[in-house]
């Protein structure tokens, strides 16, 4: 076994120091920092980048809050706006078909005591006519020309009982 | 043909000598000066840009540092975090070792030297057996003696306890040194039964190539294993227990 030779171990050992120096001296200063360096810049990117993704996330909770609160309100508004117009209105109906319904009864009313009148003054009318017609018909019956008040008063009380039912 | 040992020769391609000390550059040597360039290449083409997003080359890269960087902080604890270079150091140089020896004809792998391994080894002992002393002192000698056990059994304990801990050097190089050998003589030997048997070659032939996959996975797995061994001292070292 050529490995068991004594003559091969020194200049292996020697040169095993000193190259594997140099490898060490190489990572110890060069290589192992510069990948540390590298990894940590990743790190600390990532870290950042969630740093900034948690803000941005929290500012659009806040968006939404205020939007929220936002149509809330708007929607309170509107609400009480409907329910203002609504009253609103209705007082102007109301008041409008009072308005109406008074005129109206007005009218009616003026109507019924324009029939009243009519009908007194047909009445009148009639009463006078009867009480001329009673008297023609007495004179040719029996001759006799009667007070022309008797007959009144006694064709007024039949119109009056007349008068009363057809009221009552 | 050559014995299936042949490979491991070390053949001396630039002698040199300091006095009566013979430290030629040697076969091993310049395969481990070809994996500490791998290793340069691998991570300043890889950190080229130091993107934000990787690409596959610097993912490459990062996942080794994570690697070890894991490996070192589940071992060892959040006080290792110091050695970190060390251990990444050995694992790249290593893994880099192991893997370029498993290129066909080529290749020579320096991890298949007992001499090395056991220089590496060695120094991993050491170096984790000053840092415990300077951080307990002499409580560290309490790494020897195992809590709670019988009054009457300690004397026995505390040898065993300190053989074991003797020997950590020695399992650790060898584990490393036996696997190497193991698996390139193993795919010598079957080289050679593919040249003799001829047309019937093709049987040990479709087994190296199996066996060069179980290789791959035996190379980059005692590269983690010598690594995570380590953290495993350095972590006895720097908690006692």
């Amino acid at each position: 076994m050529p490995q068991l030779d004594p003559a091969v171990f020194l200049p292996q050992i020697f040169w095993l120091f000193i190259l594997f120096g140099v490898v060490y001296l190489f990572i110890a200063h060069s290589a192992a920092p510069k990948i540390t360096e590298v990894l940590e810049r990743r790190q600390d990117r990532i870290a950042s980048d969630l740093q900034e993704a948690e803000k941005l996330q929290a500012q659009a909770e806040d968006a939404r809050a205020a939007y929220e609160k936002a149509l809330d309100e708007a929607r309170a508004k509107a609400t009480l706006t409907v329910a203002a117009k609504r009253e609103a209105i209705k007082a102007d109906v109301e008041a409008e078909y009072n308005k109406l319904s008074a005129s109206l009864n007005k009218d009616a009313a003026a109507a019924e005591a324009k029939i009243a009148a009519a009908k007194d003054k047909a009445l009148d009318e009639v009463r006078i006519m009867a009480a001329d017609v009673c008297k023609d018909i007495i004179l040719s019956v029996s001759g006799l020309e009667l007070d022309q008040k008797v007959i009144s008063a006694s064709v007024d009380s039949k119109f009056n009982v007349m008068k009363e039912t057809a009221n009552g | 043909m050559a014995s299936p040992l042949a490979q491991f020769e070390i053949t001396t391609l630039i002698p040199l000598h300091v006095g009566e000390y013979n430290i030629s550059f040697t076969n091993s040597a310049f395969f481990m000066a070809l994996s500490v360039m791998a290793v340069m290449v691998f991570m300043v083409a890889g950190m080229r840009k130091g993107a934000m997003v990787p690409g596959r080359w610097q993912l490459c890269v990062e996942m080794c540092y994570g690697f070890v960087a894991n490996m070192l902080h589940e071992a060892a604890g959040r006080d290792a975090r110091k050695y970190f270079p060390f251990v990444f150091s050995l694992f790249m140089f290593i893994l880099f070792a192991n893997l370029i020896g498993m290129f066909p004809y080529f290749g020579f792998t320096f991890t298949s030297h007992i001499a090395v391994t056991f220089a590496m080894a060695s120094f991993v002992f050491v170096g984790v057996t000053l840092i415990g002393l300077y951080k307990h002192g002499f409580k560290f000698f309490t790494l020897f003696v195992p809590k709670g056990a019988p009054l009457a059994l300690m004397p026995l304990l505390v040898v065993i306890e300190l053989v074991s801990y003797l020997s950590r050097p020695i399992s650790l190089s060898v584990r490393l040194f036996a696997n190497m050998v193991a698996g390139h003589t193993m795919l010598k030997v079957f080289g050679g039964f593919v040249v003799t048997l001829g047309m019937l070659g093709v049987v040990p032939f479709a087994f190296i190539v199996a066996l060069i996959g179980l290789e791959l996975l035996v190379a980059c797995l005692q590269a983690y294993v010598f690594t995570i061994l380590t953290c495993m001292y350095l972590n006895d070292a720097l908690h006692l227990h």
